[in-house]
């Protein structure tokens, strides 16, 4: 995947994630850390054999929902650079659904953006996974998003 | 046959809606288990001026009761942004209803 230089990046990706892109695209000189987490599909749900995972995406909300998380992590956290990628149709036992990669001038910044970018995308970020079991499948319990309170009298929108 | 009455009504009336308030047309999307309810993942809708989410909704869930008892478990979103079912559409609007996430 071609990553563009001095910038943070978010991606929505159909092949395999090259982690080590995604690695060396926010590793800079200024950096003392980089904390990486590698979402991966498991052989198993409750106790049923998975053989393999579909995940489809609101590609568009998805892809903003991610923006968003970035913004948030440069607010929060002291942390240079943060590249998130998630990857979507067939996946596979073992291969990676999600990688975050987080830069740091030192590392306890970087552990917790990294941590809390996966706890917000997982929360927040409309992509959906089926599981296909030998006999049968499910689309797997999720997190419903938090979403403004109904009122009365909504603000009109512009 | 046109009758001449049609050409004073205000751009995008539509017959089917009985009130005076002007249509408008939305964007509906669906995913994941509501695509495999409604057998489609987007289709056009026109609705009165202001409609609120809640009441498209509302249309589907009548057609396909198996989609309105997941509306609890479902957020609202309107042109990519969480929305409260109260939020009025606007001409061009594109509406989504999610289901939880199990992204990652």
């Amino acid at each position: 995947m071609a990553v563009p230089p001095n910038t943070d990046l978010f991606v929505l990706v159909r092949e395999p994630i090259d982690m080590a892109a995604l690695v060396r695209h926010v590793r800079t000189a200024e950096d003392g850390a980089v904390v990486t987490f590698d979402g991966c599909v498991r052989n198993q749900s409750h106790g049923r054999s998975t053989l393999y995972l579909d995940y489809e995406a609101y590609e568009s909300m998805a892809l903003a929902k991610i923006h968003e998380i970035g913004a948030q992590v440069h607010e929060k956290f002291s942390i240079d650079r943060v590249a998130i990628a998630h990857r979507l149709g067939r996946l596979e036992i073992g291969e990676t659904s999600v990688f975050i990669a987080v830069s740091s001038p030192h590392r306890p910044a970087a552990f917790d953006a990294c941590r809390f970018a996966i706890d917000t995308l997982k929360r927040t970020v409309p992509i959906w996974k089926k599981e296909y079991f030998a006999d049968g499948a499910v689309w797997a319990d999720g997190e419903l998003p938090p979403a403004p309170a109904d009122t009365p009298a909504a603000k009109p929108a512009s | 046959m046109r009758v001449p009455l049609a050409a004073t009504l205000p751009e995008g009336y539509n017959s089917l809606v009985p009130t005076a308030c002007p249509t408008i047309r939305v964007k509906v999307l669906f995913f994941g288990r509501l695509k495999e309810i409604v057998g489609r993942s987007e289709e056009s809708v026109d609705l009165a001026e202001g409609a609120p989410i809640e009441e498209l909704f509302a249309r589907y869930g009548a057609r396909h009761p198996e989609l309105a008892r997941f509306r609890a478990s479902l957020v609202a979103s309107r042109n990519q942004e969480f929305a409260a079912w109260s939020t009025p559409l606007h001409s061009g609007d594109e509406v989504a209803f999610l289901p939880p996430v199990s992204g990652g």
